[in-house]
C-alpha cells in the first residue's frame, strides 16, 4: 500500500507536467523547440534498431549541447520494459522507436504509456493512414522472394495459391508466425484481404473456392493449405535467405521474407529478388512507429529528435533519415523518393497494413495456426 | 551482511555457547533466513509473474493452455517433447561427464589434465554454435540452401538425423555434459582414499569399490548434475528452434519464447509457470531418489589422496574414445564459431576468410560500412563492464549459493529445506525476460530508506545473482555435503560462530566445489543476454549486448566474433582458476 502511494506520487506529477506543455511543444517549430531541447541537454531512445547508434552521431553533429542516449531493444523488450518502468514509476524514455505496430497500439497506446507526436514541418508530407493513431516513420515488408540465379525470367510463382499445390509441397519456408510477430501480421493480413484471395484462386483454378469444414474465409483457408502443403518454418529470417537465396541450388525454394536483405545478397553470396507480381500480393509492409513516452522527461529534446528522424528538406531525407534509406524499406513522407535500388513504392504490390485492424483479428489468426501446426 | 550478522547473533543465542540445543530445532533459524533471502530475490519476481497472469483480462491464458483446442499444440505436445528431452539430456550428460570425470579423476588414463580442460569447455560454447556445427556436418536439403558436409559427400541424410529430436538432443547433450563433468568431478575427487584402500585391503573387486563406495559417496553430486542439466535442457531455446522448428517440433522454451515475443505475453508466463511447475515435480522426484540415504562425509580430519585405479590395457583406448568425445564436442563448434566470424557468407562458411569483421576499418562495399569490432567504442568499456560483472557476480553468487547449499546439506530432511532446496532451483527455468521484468517493477522504484536501483550496476549485480543461484547451490551443495560435520562441530564448541566456521573449516574444504561453482556463474554471466536486456543501461553496455545490437541488423558475423571473444574470456577465467586451484585439485596431479 505504501509503496503504491510513493510510487503512484511521481507519476501523477509526472502526467500533470507533460499535459500541461505538451499543447505547447506540438505546435512549436524547430527553431522554437531547439533552445528548450539545449536546456533540457539530453534525450533518451529506446529503438528497436542498432541504426540508431548512426542517427545518434549525425544528431549531435547538427544539434550541439543535446546528449542522445540510445537504448537498443527489440519491440517486444521495450514493451516488457516500459511496463516495468511504468509500473515502479520511473519514466526513463523520452522517444520510443518501435516496429510490431499491432501489439503497440493494443497494448502501450491503450495503457497511455507512449503518445503520438507529428512534428509540424512534416505532418503535410505525411499521408493521414501514417499519422494515427502514431506516427509511422517509415515501412519495413515480409513479401515473397525466390532465387533469380536459378530462375533468370523471373519469379516462378504467379499466384499465392500455387503455393498450396503439389509444385511446392514442402517448398515454401518462412519463420513460424508464433515466433515472430511480423509473420502473424502477415498471415492475419491475408485473412484480411480475403476477398481478393479468393478472386485470385479462381483466376488460378478457374472455379471459385470452396472452404472446409470450419473454415471462415478464403484467407483462412490458405493458411490451412499452406501448412497442410508442408511449409517448412524456421526461426529466423537468415534462415528463409539463405534457403531461398543461396547460389548453386537447382531447385530452390521460395520463401517469405524482407526485401531489404536484398541488398545483402552479393556479400551472402544469395540471389533473391521480389516476386512482385504474384497475384493478389506478395506480402504486406507495416509500419515503424515513433512517439514520445508518457511523462518524458526531455519532451522537447524527444520532439526535436523525432522531427530529425523524420529526415530533413533533400530528397532522400538527409542526415536523420540516411540509415533508413536503404532499397526495400521506404519512407512515409511522400517527398522522399524510393531507394534507385528497389521497386518504386508507387510499383510495390505488397498489402499496407492497417495496425490497427490486424490486432482486432490477430489473436484468432495465431490460435488457428497453433491448432494447425 | 547485516542479515548474516543477524543471524550469526540468533544463532548463538538459539545455541547457547556450548552449542547446546535449546528451544529451536538446529538449523531452523538458518534455514528461515535463507529462505527469507530466496524470498526476496527469487519468489518476489516469481509472484509478480504469477500475479500478472491472474489479472482479470489475462486469467483466461490458463484456460486456453491447459485445456480446449487450443491446449494440445499449445501445451501437451510441447510438454512431451520437453519432457524427453529433460530426462534423456539429464541421463546423457550424467553417463557422458561422469564417464569422463571417473577417467580424468579416478585412473591413470594418459593427459588427464587434457581431458579434464577439454571436458569444461562444451558449455561455454554457446549452444546454437553448437547447433550449427550440427548443420555443417548434417544439413540435408529439406530447408533448400546448401547442404552440410556429408550429404555434400552425397550420403542421403534422413529428415530425423538432419532435424528435429535425435539433433537436437545430440546438440544438447554434447553442450550440457560438461555441467556434470565439473560437479562429479569436482565430488569424485574428494573421495577419500582411505575408504578405497580399507575396502581393497579388504579384498573387495574393482566393481564393487566402484559401486559399493565411491558411487554412493558421489550420488548427490550426480542428481545435483542430472537436475541442472535437465533445467537446462528443458529451457534451452536455440536449439530446438535452429533444429526443431523445420520439422515443427516444438518444446516448451520456444512456445513461451514465441507466445512472448508475438504479444500474447499471458500465455507465455503461463507456459513458463507450468514449465517450472513439472520440472520441479521431476527434480523432486529426483530428489527423492537420493532422499532417505545418508550424505558420507569424505572429507574428514585427517587427509588422504586419491587412490588412482590402474587401467592397464585399456589405458589408452580409453583415452581415445575420451578424446574423441571432448574433441566432437569442443573442436568442431569451436572451428565452427570461429568460421563463421571469418566468412562473408553465412552459406559458406569456410571460403574467403576476411578479419574485416574484427579488425576491418570501414568500408562501404563490406556489411554497409560497419567497421570491424576492435574499432566499435563500446567493444572495449563493454569488456570491461562484462568480466567486472561477471567477477562480482562470481563472488556474490558463491557466497550465496554457499550459504543456502550449508543450510541444505547440514540440515537435511523436513519441509523447509525441500523448500529451500526447490526454490534456488527455479530462476533456471524462469525467462529471462520475466524475471528481468519483474526485477525492474520490484526493486526499480525507491523502496523506504533504500534509494531506487534503477539504472544501477547494482540491480544487474542482485538480478544475476539471484539468476545464477542454481549453478551456485548445486556445486556447492554437491561438495559441502561430503565436508564432514565432525570439524564443524569441535569449532562450534570451542565457541565459533557461524561466520567463523563458514571462513575458517566450510569454505577451506568446500573451495574446489566452490570454484567450479564460481566458474560456471562466470561464464553464464558473460554470455547470458536474455536477463540483462531489460536491466542494461548504456552506461553500463554489455558485451552480450553488443552482440546482440549486431544480430538485430543482420550483421551475424560481428555478432559471432564477439561470442568468440566471450568464449576466450571464459576460457581465460577457466584456465586462471585451475592455476590458482591447482594445489587442491589432486586429479590434475600426475
Amino acid at each position: 500500500m505504501r509503496a503504491s502511494a510513493v510510487i503512484a506520487a511521481p507519476m501523477v506529477a509526472a502526467a500533470m507536467a507533460a499535459t500541461a506543455q505538451e499543447p505547447d511543444l506540438d505546435a512549436m517549430t524547430v527553431d522554437e523547440l531547439l533552445p528548450l531541447a539545449q536546456e533540457e541537454g539530453q534525450v533518451v531512445v529506446y529503438s528497436f534498431t542498432s541504426r540508431i547508434f548512426r542517427v545518434e552521431t549525425a544528431f549531435e553533429e547538427q544539434y550541439e549541447g543535446i546528449d542522445v542516449v540510445p537504448f537498443d531493444i527489440s519491440s517486444t523488450e521495450q514493451i516488457a520494459r516500459l511496463r516495468a518502468e511504468r509500473q515502479a514509476g520511473i519514466t526513463n524514455a523520452d522517444v520510443i522507436y518501435i516496429s510490431d505496430a499491432p501489439v503497440v497500439f493494443g497494448e502501450l497506446l491503450a495503457e497511455g504509456a507512449i503518445v503520438r507526436y507529428v512534428p509540424p514541418r512534416v505532418a503535410d508530407r505525411v499521408p493521414a493512414a501514417f499519422q494515427s493513431p502514431l506516427l509511422a516513420q517509415r515501412q519495413s515488408t515480409k513479401v515473397l522472394m525466390y532465387n533469380e540465379e536459378a530462375h533468370p525470367d523471373g519469379a516462378p510463382v504467379a499466384n499465392l495459391w500455387e503455393l498450396t499445390t503439389d509444385d511446392w509441397r514442402g517448398r515454401v519456408v518462412m519463420v513460424d508466425p508464433l515466433q515472430r510477430g511480423d509473420y502473424l501480421d502477415l498471415m492475419t493480413e491475408a485473412v484480411l484481404r480475403s476477398d481478393a484471395m479468393a478472386e485470385a484462386y479462381e483466376a488460378l483454378h478457374g472455379e471459385p473456392l470452396t472452404l472446409d469444414d470450419g473454415v471462415g474465409s478464403a484467407g483462412e483457408q490458405w493458411i490451412v493449405d499452406l501448412f497442410a502443403n508442408d511449409v517448412v518454418l524456421v526461426s529466423n529470417t537468415d534462415a528463409v535467405n539463405v534457403a531461398v537465396g543461396a547460389i548453386g541450388q537447382d531447385s530452390p525454394p521460395v520463401g517469405f521474407t524482407s526485401y531489404s536483405d536484398r541488398r545483402d545478397n552479393e556479400e551472402e553470396g544469395w540471389a533473391l529478388q521480389l516476386a512482385n507480381d504474384v497475384a493478389p500480393a506478395p506480402g504486406i509492409v507495416f509500419p515503424a512507429v515513433l512517439g514520445v513516452a508518457d511523462g518524458a522527461q526531455h519532451p522537447a529534446a524527444a520532439r526535436l529528435l523525432i522531427d530529425f528522424l523524420m529526415g530533413d528538406e533533400s530528397e532522400t531525407g538527409g542526415a536523420g533519415f540516411a540509415p533508413f534509406y536503404v532499397p526495400g524499406d521506404y519512407a512515409t513522407r511522400t517527398d522522399i523518393v524510393s531507394h534507385p535500388d528497389a521497386v518504386p513504392l508507387a510499383d510495390f504490390r505488397a498489402w499496407r497494413i492497417d495496425p490497427a485492424h490486424t490486432a482486432e483479428i490477430r489473436q484468432e489468426v495465431a490460435d488457428l495456426i497453433l491448432v494447425l501446426q | 551482511m547485516a542479515i548474516v550478522r543477524e543471524q550469526r547473533g540468533l544463532a548463538r543465542r538459539a545455541f547457547g555457547p556450548t552449542g547446546r540445543r535449546t528451544t529451536v530445532a538446529p538449523g531452523l533459524i538458518l534455514k528461515l533466513v535463507v529462505l527469507a533471502l530466496l524470498g526476496v530475490l527469487i519468489f518476489a519476481p516469481l509472484a509478480k509473474t504469477v500475479l500478472e497472469t491472474l489479472a482479470a483480462d489475462a486469467v483466461g491464458a490458463w484456460g486456453d493452455v491447459l485445456y480446449g483446442r487450443l491446449a494440445p499444440n499449445l501445451f501437451y505436445r510441447p510438454l512431451v517433447n520437453t519432457l524427453v528431452i529433460g530426462v534423456a539430456v539429464a541421463v546423457g550428460t550424467v553417463l557422458i561427464g561422469g564417464f569422463l570425470a571417473g577417467l580424468v579423476v579416478m585412473t591413470d588414463m594418459p593427459f588427464r589434465r587434457t581431458i579434464g580442460l577439454m571436458a569444461t569447455l562444451p558449455f561455454m560454447i554457446p549452444s546454437f554454435a553448437t547447433a550449427l556445427a550440427w548443420g555443417a556436418l548434417f544439413r540435408n536439403d529439406r530447408l533448400g540452401g546448401s547442404v552440410g558436409f556429408l550429404e555434400g559427400l552425397g550420403l542421403g541424410i534422413p529428415d530425423w538425423l538432419a532435424w528435429g529430436m535425435v539433433p537436437t538432443l545430440v546438440v544438447l547433450i554434447a553442450h550440457y555434459y560438461s555441467l556434470a563433468f565439473a560437479v562429479i568431478a569436482a565430488a569424485l575427487a574428494s573421495v577419500n582414499s582411505d575408504l578405497v584402500e580399507a575396502a581393497q585391503l579388504a579384498g573387495a573387486r574393482r566393481r564393487r569399490v566402484l559401486f559399493g563406495i565411491v558411487l554412493p559417496v558421489v550420488l548427490p553430486a550426480i542428481v545435483a548434475g542430472a537436475s541442472l542439466t535437465f533445467a537446462g535442457g528443458v529451457s534451452n531455446f536455440a536449439t530446438p528452434a535452429l533444429l526443431g522448428l523445420p520439422v515443427r517440433m516444438q518444446t516448451l522454451a520456444t512456445r513461451l519464447f514465441g507466445m512472448i515475443e508475438t504479444g500474447q505475453v499471458e500465455r507465455g508466463y503461463v507456459i513458463a509457470l507450468l514449465l517450472i511447475a513439472v520440472s520441479a515435480l521431476f527434480l523432486w522426484l529426483g530428489n527423492r531418489l537420493v532422499a532417505g540415504r545418508r550424505s558420507f562425509a569424505t572429507i574428514t580430519g585427517k587427509g588422504g589422496r586419491t587412490k588412482r585405479f590402474a587401467l592397464g590395457a585399456a589405458r589408452w583406448p580409453l583415452f581415445a574414445v575420451a578424446l574423441l568425445i571432448c574433441l566432437a564436442t569442443t573442436v568442431v563448434p569451436i572451428v565452427v564459431l570461429i568460421a563463421s566470424s571469418l566468412a562473408p557468407s553465412s552459406a559458406q562458411l569456410f571460403s574467403n576468410w576476411t578479419l574485416h569483421y574484427w579488425a576491418g576499418a570501414s568500408n562501404a562495399a563490406i556489411a554497409q560500412g560497419q567497421a570491424g569490432i576492435v574499432h566499435n567504442a563500446d567493444f572495449l568499456s563493454a569488456t570491461g563492464t562484462t568480466v567486472g560483472l561477471g567477477l562480482v557476480v562470481a563472488v556474490t553468487g558463491s557466497l550465496l549459493g554457499l550459504v543456502i547449499a550449508y543450510a541444505i546439506a547440514r540440515y537435511r530432511g523436513g519441509a523447509l529445506t525441500a523448500t529451500i532446496a526447490q526454490v534456488s532451483f527455479v530462476p533456471l527455468l524462469v525467462p529471462g525476460i520475466a524475471f528481468g521484468a519483474a526485477y525492474i517493477a520490484l526493486f526499480g522504484a525507491p523502496i523506504g530508506p533504500f534509494p531506487a536501483l534503477y539504472g544501477t550496476f547494482l540491480l544487474l549485480v542482485i538480478a544475476a545473482t539471484a539468476y545464477l543461484v542454481p549453478f551456485s547451490v548445486q556445486s556447492g551443495r554437491a561438495v559441502i555435503q561430503q565436508v564432514s560435520g565432525d570439524l564443524e562441530e569441535s569449532a562450534r564448541l570451542t565457541g565459533a560462530g557461524f561466520l567463523r566456521r563458514m571462513a575458517e573449516i566450510t569454505v577451506p574444504l568446500a573451495i574446489r566445489g566452490l570454484m567450479a561453482g564460481a566458474i560456471l556463474i562466470f561464464v553464464k554471466i558473460v554470455r547470458d543476454l536474455s536477463l540483462v536486456v531489460l536491466l542494461f543501461t548504456p552506461v553500463t553496455p554489455l558485451l552480450s549486448v553488443v552482440a546482440y545490437r549486431y544480430a538485430s541488423e543482420g550483421f551475424m558475423q560481428f555478432a559471432h566474433a564477439i561470442t568468440v571473444v566471450i568464449l576466450a574470456i571464459s576460457i581465460g577465467a577457466t584456465l586462471l582458476a585451475n592455476r590458482l586451484q591447482a594445489r587442491s585439485q589432486p586429479w590434475m596431479q600426475p
